[in-house]
């Protein structure tokens, strides 16, 4: 059955997603592209008001929106970051930081974790590309983990000369 | 011994339980006879100060709460704009805190920070790394001395010692891993009694929806 991609691209030159969207035609999968290195994303600032005030709905009232109502409706999240540390970028973090939205106040005990418990019921797997000096093995974990709050898995993590491998995976 | 602290939190000062544990922390630190000076990153006013004191002094203390599995992007977002420091000698240390209760839910954010002062050519002085901590926010005033009188402690030993590399930090994340037993009764108190919390305390702040609404469930 075809997916429901959803990739963001993070990186203002845009070349990465363009790469990426040459090796991805004619996939079967309905890929939703948005590149929100052109659209005002501010950080969490961490009010709690989408858990205890506002269920579900982020107070910051910017572009993010748009993002979340396409989290909730898709199979699969790739990020497209440049690499700062080793790690993601802010404007990357930022993403995931803001996902706070999809799960609730409540918690429980899922695979041996405890973890909030989910807003909704599909489960977003998620994937990182990115350019410049990643730290692999650091960026890997970081995924896992990550994946484990929105109640699924990691795709994987690949840096952009490995753009094909990522494409596979979709 | 002077410190340099930096609350990496993005929520505002006033409600930020990093703050209260700097503050606890402080205390301690001053009692040792260190001293400190504190920038609140939530407030991008203090950007340039923060960093000239980055550059000027050598001991950096940043306290910052778990945001998903590693640092929040605002703190990300200020230390892109650091440059390496030209000489060698500063220590950066960590006090990391989050709301989940289990040290291991914060070690994937400690392994980051374990890396990071390497890249600004700084050297890492340790975490000091705590969970259980969401409930600052909403405790009363016991509730919050309990919670925050051993950040003191550890201010204290941190003044004397000038690093979190010990065996008391360590041992104050507290178990790893809860046993079994512990877990099911969590698990029990997860579905009753802090739901009815967490419900409290959403009327209490206005909401008027179920905690857990699907408000984008239909939006396509």
């Amino acid at each position: 059955m075809a997916k429901n991609i959803l990739i963001i691209n993070t990186i203002p030159n845009g070349e990465t997603m363009a790469k990426l969207k040459e090796l991805s035609a004619g996939t079967q999968n309905n890929i939703d592209w948005v590149d929100a290195s052109a659209l005002h994303i501010s950080h969490c600032i961490g009010c709690n008001y989408c858990w205890l005030k506002n269920p579900g709905i982020c107070t910051i009232k910017d572009d993010y929106e748009i993002l979340l109502k396409k989290m909730v409706h898709s199979d699969v999240m790739w990020v497209i970051s440049e690499t700062r540390f080793g790690f993601l970028s802010h404007s990357a973090k930022n993403i995931f930081d803001r996902v706070m939205p999809l799960v609730t106040m409540y918690l429980h005990f899922k695979n041996g974790q405890m973890r909030h418990v989910m807003r909704y019921k599909n489960k977003l797997d998620i994937g990182i590309i990115y350019s410049g000096e990643g730290n692999q093995e650091y960026l890997e974990r970081w995924c896992e983990r990550t994946a484990i709050n929105f109640g699924s898995k990691s795709i994987g993590v690949f840096s952009e000369d490995r753009v094909k491998e990522a494409v596979s995976c979709m | 011994m002077h410190v340099v602290i930096m609350n990496g939190s993005p929520r505002i000062k006033k409600y930020s339980n990093t703050d209260k544990i700097i503050e606890a922390f402080g205390k301690g630190l001053i009692k040792s006879g260190a001293t400190y000076e504190l920038y609140t990153l939530s407030d991008k006013k203090e950007w340039d100060a923060a960093r000239e004191a980055f550059y000027k002094h050598t001991r950096i203390l940043i306290a910052l709460p778990l945001y998903v599995e590693c640092i929040p992007g605002l703190l990300l977002e200020f230390l892109e704009t650091l440059h390496k420091k030209e000489e060698a000698g500063t220590e950066m240390a960590f006090i990391l805190q989050s709301g989940f209760a289990e040290g291991c839910q914060l070690r994937c954010g400690e392994e980051f920070l374990k890396m990071l002062p390497e890249k600004l050519n700084c050297s890492y002085g340790g975490c000091l790394v705590k969970g259980d901590n969401f409930g600052i926010r909403i405790a009363d005033d016991k509730q919050l001395d309990q919670m925050l009188t051993p950040y003191e402690k550890m201010g204290e030993l941190y003044g004397i010692n000038g690093t979190f590399d010990n065996e008391e930090s360590r041992k104050f994340t507290g178990p790893e891993r809860f046993s079994l037993p512990i877990r099911m009764m969590l698990a029990f108190v997860f579905k009753t009694f802090a739901r009815k919390r967490f419900d409290a305390v959403a009327k209490d702040w206005g909401c008027i929806r179920p905690l857990d609404d699907r408000p984008y469930q239909q939006t396509l």
